[in-house]
């Protein structure tokens, strides 16, 4: 294995492809790297190429979550979702790009079971263990997501930068489909540089888990209020990060047998999240 | 690929092929074993070390990304309060985690010289105890604070 530390963004998206793999924190690609799920001939370092840092409603993808959950100016949403994703050191290492490109946590594609995200014709987590899983769009694949800041950047309407165009987050992630099992919508060769997150005037993140640190969400909502809209994100629910146009969509959901308790959990979140963001009465 | 690290204020140089972690440098090419390798993939915070003061886990950072941040492992660290003060609160059992908690704790506390109990625990989460020595863990860390033992 090489590793290319290109002098530009535009150098590091040329160099991607055939067998070069994008490399920022690490914390994700180096565990797949070494599990044989990722392949990879070069190592394409980001760490100098990626925009870092909040500027105004920017933020530069190469940003660590670390500095997000202490920075003042952005949504209270996005700060909450850092603080409670990963560990302290995973947070200092990962970086917000990064983070919304994470794999799932399903145990059956971590063991690099056949299954659908694979490439197979079967979601071994139907059958088998599945209660991390998802509860909306399982048709062909359970696995769940588990970005916490996709799903606060989903509430808040965020928008990326990459090295060849501009789009909505929510186009960022598509469900698995017989053509293309890649849950991402990045070309190949394309490097996300920056968001645009707006500012709502209230966001909240809440985050149910096993335990109160360093779990990943059985359900997580972020809700953000602009105007009088109330937009809802969620993560740890379906194959891709999933946004609620209404409350009442939480009726459509079809869980397994073994996530119809995350249907539950989902619905007093959203309903304190919605709560939490709604202006006072009369005001 | 040969890689120059600076590891507790010493220069190193030496050749690794790109794979290789930080981790299995310290332990395997240099000889520093205080830092633990336990679950391997980036869960358990045995393997903590600091790059320029901020925690990370050598057991899933590349060796030829560290570039010139500067590594403290807990060889570096052998002059710390935290260390007496882990002894004194009985806050190891089989001492596995322990390298790992005292990088952690010692980045917190240069970084909040009195940190709250609430503080301590988000502060320390990436750090795992089997034993469970984590209300002792916290005494330790109040205890070279200077606060006495915490709320």
């Amino acid at each position: 294995m090489e590793l290319l530390r290109p002098d530009s963004a535009e150098a590091a998206a040329a160099a991607l492809g055939n067998g070069s793999v994008a490399l920022a924190g690490g914390t994700e690609l180096v565990p797949l790297l070494r599990d044989g799920i990722v392949r990879a001939e070069k190592l394409v370092e980001l760490r100098d190429v990626v925009p870092r840092g909040v500027d105004g409603t920017r933020i530069g993808a190469g940003t660590t979550l670390a500095e997000l959950e202490v920075d003042p100016d952005i949504p209270q949403a996005l700060r909450e979702a850092c603080s409670l994703a990963a560990s302290p050191q995973l947070r200092s290492m990962s970086t917000l790009g990064g983070n919304l490109l994470q794999a799932t946590r399903c145990w059956y594609w971590r063991l690099n079971f056949p299954c659908y995200l694979h490439g197979g014709d079967t979601c071994h987590a139907k059958a088998g263990q599945h209660r991390e899983h998802a509860i909306f769009g399982n048709e062909r694949c359970a696995s769940a997501h588990p970005s916490d800041p996709a799903a606060a950047l989903l509430a808040l309407g965020a928008r990326l930068r990459t090295t060849s165009r501009e789009f909505s987050l929510v186009d960022l992630y598509r469900l698995p489909t017989d053509e293309e099992r890649n849950v991402t919508a990045l070309e190949p060769g394309e490097v996300i540089l920056e968001l645009d997150v707006p500012r709502p005037e209230a966001s909240v993140y809440l985050k149910a888990m096993e335990r109160r640190k360093w779990s990943f969400a059985i359900v997580g909502v972020a809700a953000a209020r602009f105007a009088d809209s109330i937009r809802l994100g969620l993560a740890g629910v379906a194959p891709i990060p999933w946004a609620l146009s209404s409350v009442a969509d939480l009726e459509q959901a079809t869980p397994l047998l073994g996530t119809a308790y995350k249907v539950q959990i989902a619905r007093a979140l959203v309903r304190r999240a919605v709560e939490a963001v709604s202006a006072p009465a009369g005001a | 690929m040969v890689v120059e690290l600076t590891i507790n204020g010493n220069a190193y140089e030496l050749e690794a092929p790109v794979g290789r972690t930080l981790a299995e440098v310290l332990r395997l090419d240099l000889g520093l074993t205080g830092t633990k390798i336990a679950c391997g993939e980036g869960h358990c915070g045995a393997c903590t070390v600091q790059l320029d003061g901020v925690p990370v886990l050598s057991c899933i950072t590349l060796v030829h990304t560290v570039g010139d941040r500067e590594v403290t492992t807990i060889e570096g660290l052998r002059e710390h309060p935290l260390v007496e003060a882990f002894v004194e609160a009985d806050a190891t059992q089989c001492g596995f985690c322990t390298p790992g908690q005292i990088v952690t704790a010692s980045a917190l506390l240069a970084a909040n010289a009195s940190p709250s109990d609430d503080e301590i625990r988000h502060a320390m989460a990436g750090n795992l105890c089997r034993c469970g020595t984590y209300p002792k863990i916290e005494r330790a860390i109040h205890t070279v604070a200077g606060d006495g033992g915490g709320s």
